[in-house]
């Protein structure tokens, strides 16, 4: 680990063409080897807001329910690149091979670009690699633009692209493929019958394919997986992740050594500091009490939440998964345990006896609240989890909008009290798929407001709601104790870890008690007079080698 | 330290009962053989001393100490009279933990997942404790079939729901054998209304997280919707063309349809059939309109039969006559849809899902059955009853009378020869367990063997 100061006297050094040239062959790279050369500070922090600003579009793409890569997501992330004047970026994801090779200016353009890319990426492995949620956001984000940029490519870029990695597939022989040419032509999804018999296979483990394998797109046999040369952004997909989930390991490993380097201390904080955004594991600040929870629920809660509140009122009873998106969901606008248990007692003991309710019911609530079992304080869910909610018979959980038909959906719109354009207007953003859009409609008419919200998360929703009708001073921004993160995931590789499921907004407000929580750590240990060198500091290059993760 | 986590509530009030009237109770025992709950306690010592086959359960969860701490590190959980719930237990040897099943005669045995520490240390390195390898398993309950059966509902079954179950089982079998080349595969019924099945190859143990997630998705193809009723349905989507996995199902499922959901269950008959059957229907216009064409063209009361064979014939109709409607798009495969959805498994993907999610462990005792958690052959899953799984009563007569019987001619050096549960209607799903036992210490051992012969060429 290197972070001395370089002598000032140092040349200044440009990096060549030739280099770059031979450094980044290609617009779309595995994130490998972590960049050995050396940049300016200044240059680190311009890289990493950069970065950052794309991976921001691609959320925001993502909030608003288009569907990934489809021709609206892909218009809606090129206006956004371009509006931001993120050029290079953008010229990366819609060129896949070195198409501008004869034009030297252009090349040099790409080439830069290339290089942007790279560095930022291992410099946000950085700032991201400290917790599971900030991790999750992290990969998520960074395999769209990888798959964004591998999907611009042609074959022959892809052919290319393998070629530079090193990764050796070979296509079955005509007689093998004969083999099980009837399986491919049945379970080949997204080809014709013609372009199957045209088109390369590869034989892969399937779990090199998961996402093929998950929504049956492949031919699958004795857990081998056979794919196409377009199923190629899969397998790569899955090598990428690898890369970026081994490497953010090894930054975690690192991140504390590389903190003492002052300089990127102040970085990060100022990385982050433009974020806010909420995480919602414990309403600490506000006690509600669970004697308005019915007052509530008709004003103030979203959909989802209300229909378990009024099922549990009705029934007397909720399945496990809509007891822990309820009972965590409560959890979050600030219902105590002491709270949670009369309430779920009241109700669930009309169709039970105390003691089932004792034996089986009680400790899931203590649990979630972290005082039973693994002692996790587990965080409410998002709209994401709500959505990706896998809905069994006779249970409310899930997101109302994706779940029920359009004619049931309707129904219980009217039933929320929605006049019949309003129903019209929510039920028709469901039926395009845009839940959270739905969900926002259903917001602006039940609040009678104009307000544009963006909901991506039921307790963002509910204080949204709370704001609106003046019942809540906005939450008091960050000035308080920095909280120490006690979020929702469990041990090593438990069921919340499915990176499929996308985290929203809860991770902003993790970086900002981080970047808080150090800077304190900083400005205390700061007291000595070292702020003046500081100064000087920022012109010295900064050794990337160091970072090595 | 093992934890209480439920409190003990109700233990007191039986006790007297028992203590008073002992000679009655064994007689209910012995001459009846009918199970009640109450007796449970009495029983389980000795089923667990006589009858539970410890060697084969050890053999199996050792898997022939392939692996470093595979068995001593693996999560067991015990739940004891009155739903004490014990979990992150763990046992050094096959001797430790028998000593200990026979001493605590758990209600119920959980298995969890193999951790990279032992799991009873979990209170002082709660952190570091993470699952390493599991089973991967799956839950079928017969209760997801409630809207597809008539015979019974909830938690009784009889024989004609019984082969739902057995059409799930193979086509599950199949699945996962042809398409992900796994061959050791455990079946074991779960004492009431449901089949848990357990993976036991190397590759299916060591699937992570999302690898676990792609699987049960895989072979998940039914959705829930609402149907017009407010009732949940279940809809299955094929889409342009059958993958083959669905294909290979609707291949078994096609000859047993009109059996099971024409025959026995009689689900479709008229008229409160007509609204289940088009309830399948996802397009609102198109499955009013069928319900009025097959309420208007079957006469009342018509079975099952009857009405499916309107039904085909109206589908196909539509589907040739009028080429650019719903019909021959979204609904051009109806009918095979729906045979899928009335047959395809209904599996539980959260317990799939689950690294560690505990699972129940064979030759458990149901409590409120007291029906013995015993595995079955896939493959003939269909002759399996469940009407006729020996309950725990059952067995303790069954031994006492062979005892009984051999007691006057045999040496007692000789009788201890013959297995206790050898003795008794136990003994096909011990062997069915032993045979699979076998199978997967054959196959590690030639791993193994492999394996050296690989390493000796260096």
């Amino acid at each position: 680990m290197d972070f001395r100061r370089k002598s000032k006297a140092r040349v200044e050094r440009k990096p060549e063409y030739e280099n770059l040239e031979q450094k980044y062959k290609h617009n779309v790279l595995l994130y490998r080897m972590p960049p050995t050369e050396d940049i300016k500070i200044h240059e680190f922090e311009d890289l990493a807001l950069e970065r950052l600003k794309v991976l921001r579009i691609l959320e925001q793409a993502q909030a608003k329910s288009l569907r990934f890569l489809s021709d609206d997501w892909k218009e809606y992330v090129h206006d956004e690149l371009s509006r931001e004047g993120l050029k290079g970026y953008l010229r990366l994801c819609t060129n896949g091979g070195n198409t501008a090779a004869n034009n030297a200016s252009k090349h040099e353009f790409e080439l830069q670009a290339r290089r942007r890319d790279y560095i930022s990426h291992f410099i946000l492995r950085l700032a991201y690699c400290r917790t599971q949620e900030l991790k999750s956001w992290f990969i998520a984000r960074e395999m769209e633009l990888f798959k964004y940029k591998f999907s611009a490519m042609t074959p022959a870029e892809i052919k290319q692209f393998l070629d530079l990695h090193n990764l050796n597939y070979v296509p079955l022989s005509a007689e093998q493929k004969n083999a099980v040419k009837d399986g491919l032509i049945e379970s080949t999804v997204g080809q014709s019958v013609a372009k199957i018999e045209m088109l390369d296979f590869y034989k892969v483990p399937f779990t090199q394919v998961l996402d093929l394998v998950r929504s049956r797109r492949c031919y699958l046999k004795d857990g081998q997986a056979y794919v196409n040369t377009h199923d190629f952004i899969s397998i790569v997909g899955t090598k990428q992740l690898e890369e970026i989930e081994h490497g953010l390991k090894s930054a975690q490993r690192l991140i504390r050594e590389v903190e003492t380097d002052e300089r990127l201390f102040t970085l990060l904080k100022s990385l982050h500091t433009s974020y806010t955004g909420k995480d919602y594991t414990v309403g600490k600040d506000v006690k509600v009490p669970i004697e308005s929870i019915d007052q509530l629920s008709k004003k103030s809660f979203p959909l989802c939440m209300r229909l378990c509140h009024e099922h549990l009122r009705t029934n007397h009873h909720l399945k496990y998964d809509g007891r822990m998106q309820y009972g965590l969901f409560l959890k979050g606008i600030g219902v105590t345990l002491e709270d949670a248990i009369r309430f779920w007692r009241e109700e669930l003991t009309k169709k039970m006896d105390p003691e089932k309710f004792a034996k089986s019911y009680q400790y899931n609530i203590e649990h979630n609240y972290g005082k039973k079992g693994s002692l996790k304080d587990y965080a409410p869910y998002s709209c994401a989890k709500v959505i990706q909610e896998n809905v069994v018979q006779g249970s409310v959980n899930g997101c109302p909008f994706k779940y029920y038909d359009q004619s049931t959906l309707k129904q219980k719109l009217a039933a929320a009290g929605l006049g019949t354009a309003h129903i019209q207007d929510v039920a028709g953003l469901a039926a395009k798929h845009h839940y959270q859009l739905a969900c926002a409609k259903y917001f602006q008419v039940t609040h009678d407001t104009n307000v544009e919200v963006a909901i991506n998360h039921p307790n963002h929703y509910y204080l949204q709601s709370q704001e609106l009708m003046g019942n809540r001073v906005e939450k008091k921004s960050h000035a308080g104790p920095p909280r120490k993160s006690t979020k929702g995931n469990v041990s090593g590789s438990q069921s919340t870890q499915d990176y499929s499921v996308y985290m929203n907004a809860d991770d902003d407000d993790e970086l900002w008690n981080i970047a808080d929580d150090t800077q304190k750590t900083f400005e205390s240990s700061t007291q000595k007079p070292a702020a003046k060198s500081t100064d000087i500091a920022w012109e010295d290059d900064l050794d990337l080698t160091a970072i090595d993760c | 330290m093992p934890e209480m986590e439920t409190e003990n509530t109700n233990s007191t009030t039986t006790e007297p009962v028992t203590a008073e009237n002992p000679d009655e109770k064994q007689k209910k025992t012995t001459y009846a053989a009918v199970y009640d709950p109450e007796c449970l306690p009495d029983m389980l010592p000795v089923y667990y001393r006589r009858l539970f086959p410890h060697k084969p359960f050890y053999r199996w969860l050792s898997y022939g100490l392939s692996e470093d701490g595979i068995f001593v590190n693996r999560e067991i959980s015990f739940t004891l009279h009155d739903d004490i719930y014990i979990r992150y237990l763990c046992f050094e040897t096959q001797q430790e933990f028998e000593k200990e099943l026979c001493t605590r005669c758990p209600f119920k045995i959980d298995i969890g997942a193999v951790m990279n520490t032992r799991p009873k240390n979990n209170r002082i390195s709660a952190a570091a404790m993470a699952p390493v390898q599991r089973e991967l398993v799956f839950d079928i309950d017969m209760t997801d079939y409630d809207d597809v059966r008539t015979c019974c509902s909830d938690k009784s079954v009889c024989q004609k729901c019984w082969k739902f179950m057995a059409v799930a089982a193979n086509i599950l079998d199949t699945a996962v054998k042809e398409d992900f080349g796994w061959e050791h595969i455990l079946w074991v019924f779960s004492g009431r209304r449901g089949i848990h099945c357990w993976i036991c190859d190397y590759e299916a143990r060591h699937l992570d997280t999302q690898g676990r997630s792609a699987v049960a998705e895989y072979l998940q193809i039914i959705n829930n919707a609402m149907g017009s009723n407010g009732a949940s349905v279940s809809r299955v989507f094929i889409g342009e063309r059958m993958h083959h996995s669905v294909r290979r199902a609707y291949q078994i499922i096609e000859p047993a349809f009109e059996e099971i959901i024409l025959r026995d269950q009689n689900l479709f008959s008229s008229p409160k059939g007509i609204e289940k059957l088009c309830n399948f229907i996802g397009d609102e216009v198109a499955r009013q309109e069928t319900e009025q064409f097959l309420l208007n063209n079957v006469e009342d009361g018509a079975p099952a039969l009857k009405v499916w064979e309107a039904f085909k014939r109206y589908a196909n109709s539509m589907r040739c006559n009028a080429t650019q409607s719903v019909w021959s798009r979204r609904l051009k495969n109806i009918i095979e849809e729906i045979q899928l959805a009335c047959l395809y498994p209904r599996l539980d993907i959260n317990v799939t899902k689950g690294f560690n999610h505990l699972l129940k462990a064979p030759f458990c005792i149901h409590p409120s059955t007291g029906k013995v958690c015993v595995p079955f052959n896939a493959s003939v899953a269909g002759k399996f009853n469940p009407t006729t799984v020996p309950t725990i009563a059952q067995l303790l007569q069954e031994i006492n009378a062979f005892d009984e019987k051999n007691k006057a001619e045999d040496e007692a050096d000789e009788k201890s020869r013959i297995k206790d549960y050898k003795k008794t209607s136990m003994f096909k799903g011990v062997v069915v367990f032993e045979e699979f036992v076998r199978k997967l210490e054959t196959s590690l051992k030639a791993k193994s063997k492999k394996l050296n012969e690989i390493n000796m060429e260096f």
